[in-house]
């Protein structure tokens, strides 16, 4: 078994093709794991999906009218995020209602923009669970600049990112507008998904975005500790997934999600935050959360 | 009205019409549940956990409602259990179990080498091609989710307006949660061959979502839901039929029944908007 691991190991390593695909999980693995910390404390995990799934028509529109992918669901991607706000102005609807509403609204916009033209299967799968063995050499370069503008942004706006997660009313009594951080963080979680999304499909870029993230949570009480943690168990997954995939010949998207999730209900079973939950003196000061 | 009559003239459509209206009614019910406790997360989570049922109870030939539920079943008590033990907030939990659940269930799938097409029928459903064994089943299965809200329908409205009395009153919290959470596991599974999982989410959420401005109380609320998604079912079918045989575009049926549903909705929230600037420049 042991050999046959490695042989796949060696197999990645040596392909062009599979260790483009390794790099660039690693690297989605990276910018979710920093993006899905933010988006933990904010708990955003629901609008990370609905962002996701309505956005799929953007990537049509964008494919038919052949323009830039990334830009046509991030153009789409705002709409929504738009359409979200409006809809909770109106009627007497909570969040997530209005949320799931348009999730589901968007995703059937994409299904039937899709079932025009013909190739739907082909299209709709490559989607929602990405083509992350065809990322080519292109690909990897926007997700690396995208990764860098998106962790120079988490490092240089940390303070206010944080502040306004816990406390957004002392952060408008300091003089901040708590509201310009909260669209700022909305519309740079956008541009995240809009670049993931195309390269490894909804369910891949979701599972990036929100299971490293639990998973630092389960080992750490701080917010700097764990934006260190969060991305690098993001990167390990993303590499191990496309490497488990090809061993057991399996989709590679879908493999990936399935290791962070192992990852995470493994941590759920062994973490320190499991055990202070079966001393009783520890638990009351884990309620007290994050520091 | 003769397109109407025409639209349905031919058996298969017939077959749609039924189940549609079925899954259309049975979904609008329990949306009113749904929308008062909050649940659209929950519910997208069950559509995309019971994936990987299917997908196994369709490798072993096995009845694919079997597997549904023993998938969503499953993940109903992943998430009472990850919800209990406080580890992460319920947002990131459902999350991280939706992605998990879904992702075997892919796994599952691309092993079988009609991967894609496997993959689509599971996700987005096919109208068109129910049996009168598919009818029955998610008639049996629906009927089952109202009979359930309808006999705790009092205790449930409590527990979503005013949890800390009805857990005083000595009504187990959890065991509602669980209740409803079956229910709403029974209605995706009744809905997977018209609509898919995952557009099942637009059936458990928007009809209650576009009636709630305008009535009050669950249970008009409740009918209001089933009479937007009965006939968001009608309307959505014939234009997937008119578009196709007049136009020759081809229409997802499934999906076109959703947009037609949104568009209710947002209709609605426009009326809404305007009904209350009216109100406001009168008052002013």
């Amino acid at each position: 078994m042991i050999a046959s691991l490695w042989s796949s190991i060696d197999a990645v390593w040596s392909s062009p093709l599979l260790r483009r695909a390794a790099a660039e999980a690693a690297l989605v693995g990276v910018l979710g794991g920093v993006i899905g910390v933010h988006v933990s404390l904010r708990r955003l995990a629901f609008t990370t999906m609905a962002l996701t799934h309505a956005t799929f028509p953007g990537v049509v529109i964008a494919s038919l009218l052949g323009w830039n992918l990334v830009l046509g669901s991030s153009a789409f991607g705002l709409l929504v995020v738009a359409a979200i706000a409006l809809a909770g102005g109106l009627g007497r609807l909570d969040h997530t209602t209005t949320t799931g509403v348009i999730l589901a609204g968007g995703m059937a916009l994409g299904v039937v923009l899709v079932s025009v033209q013909d190739g739907f299967s082909t299209n709709l799968s490559a989607y929602l669970v990405g083509s992350v063995l065809s990322t080519s050499g292109s690909d990897l370069a926007l997700t690396a600049a995208i990764s860098a503008v998106v962790c120079g942004f988490v490092l240089a706006a940390h303070r206010p990112l944080v502040a306004s997660a816990f406390d957004p009313a002392g952060v408008r009594a300091a003089g901040l507008a708590a509201s310009a951080v909260d669209v700022g963080f909305l519309v740079v979680l956008v541009v995240t998904l809009a670049t993931a999304v195309p390269a490894v499909g909804t369910i891949l870029s979701v599972s990036l975005v929100v299971a490293p993230a639990a998973t630092a949570r389960l080992w750490t009480d701080r917010v700097g500790t764990m934006l260190v943690i969060s991305p690098v168990i993001g990167a390990l997954c993303g590499a191990g997934g496309v490497i488990l995939s090809h061993w057991w010949d399996t989709s590679a998207g879908a493999t990936i999600a399935a290791v962070a999730g192992a990852v995470f209900v493994g941590s759920t079973l062994i973490s320190p935050s499991t055990v202070s939950l079966r001393s009783p003196g520890r638990s009351a000061r884990r309620q007290t959360a994050l520091r | 009205m003769a397109w109407l009559t025409e639209s349905f003239s031919l058996p298969f459509m017939q077959r749609a019409l039924v189940i549609a209206l079925i899954v259309g009614a049975v979904g609008g019910v329990l949306s009113a549940y749904v929308v008062i406790r909050r649940l659209a997360f929950f519910a997208d989570t069950l559509t995309h956990t019971v994936f990987p049922g299917v997908a196994i109870a369709s490798v072993l030939v096995q009845p694919l409602w079997i597997g549904a539920l023993i998938a969503g079943l499953a993940s109903t008590l992943a998430f009472t259990f990850l919800s209990r033990q406080r580890l992460v907030e319920d947002n990131a939990a459902m999350a991280v179990i939706l992605t998990t659940f879904f992702a075997v269930g892919v796994m599952v799938v691309s092993r079988v080498t009609t991967f894609t097409n496997d993959l689509i029928t599971l996700l987005f459903g096919q109208i068109l091609t129910v049996d009168r064994g598919d009818i029955m089943a998610s008639a049996l299965l629906g009927g089952c989710a109202v009979l359930l809200t309808s006999v705790l329908h009092r205790e449930l409205v409590a527990r979503a307006f005013d949890p800390e009395g009805s857990a005083a009153a000595g009504r187990p919290v959890w065991a509602l949660d669980l209740a409803l959470n079956v229910a709403v596991t029974l209605v995706v599974v009744a809905a997977l061959r018209a609509v898919g999982t995952v557009l099942v989410l637009a059936l458990l959420v928007t009809p209650a979502a576009t009636i709630r401005p305008w009535v009050r109380g669950v249970v008009p609320m409740a009918i209001g839901g089933a009479l937007v998604g009965m006939s968001s079912g009608v309307i959505g079918l014939v234009i997937a039929y008119q578009a196709s045989v007049e136009r020759d575009v081809r229409l997802a049926p499934g999906a076109t029944i959703v947009l037609v549903m949104t568009t209710v909705f947002a209709l609605g929230s426009l009326a809404v908007w305007a009904r209350r600037s009216i109100r406001h420049r009168v008052s002013t």
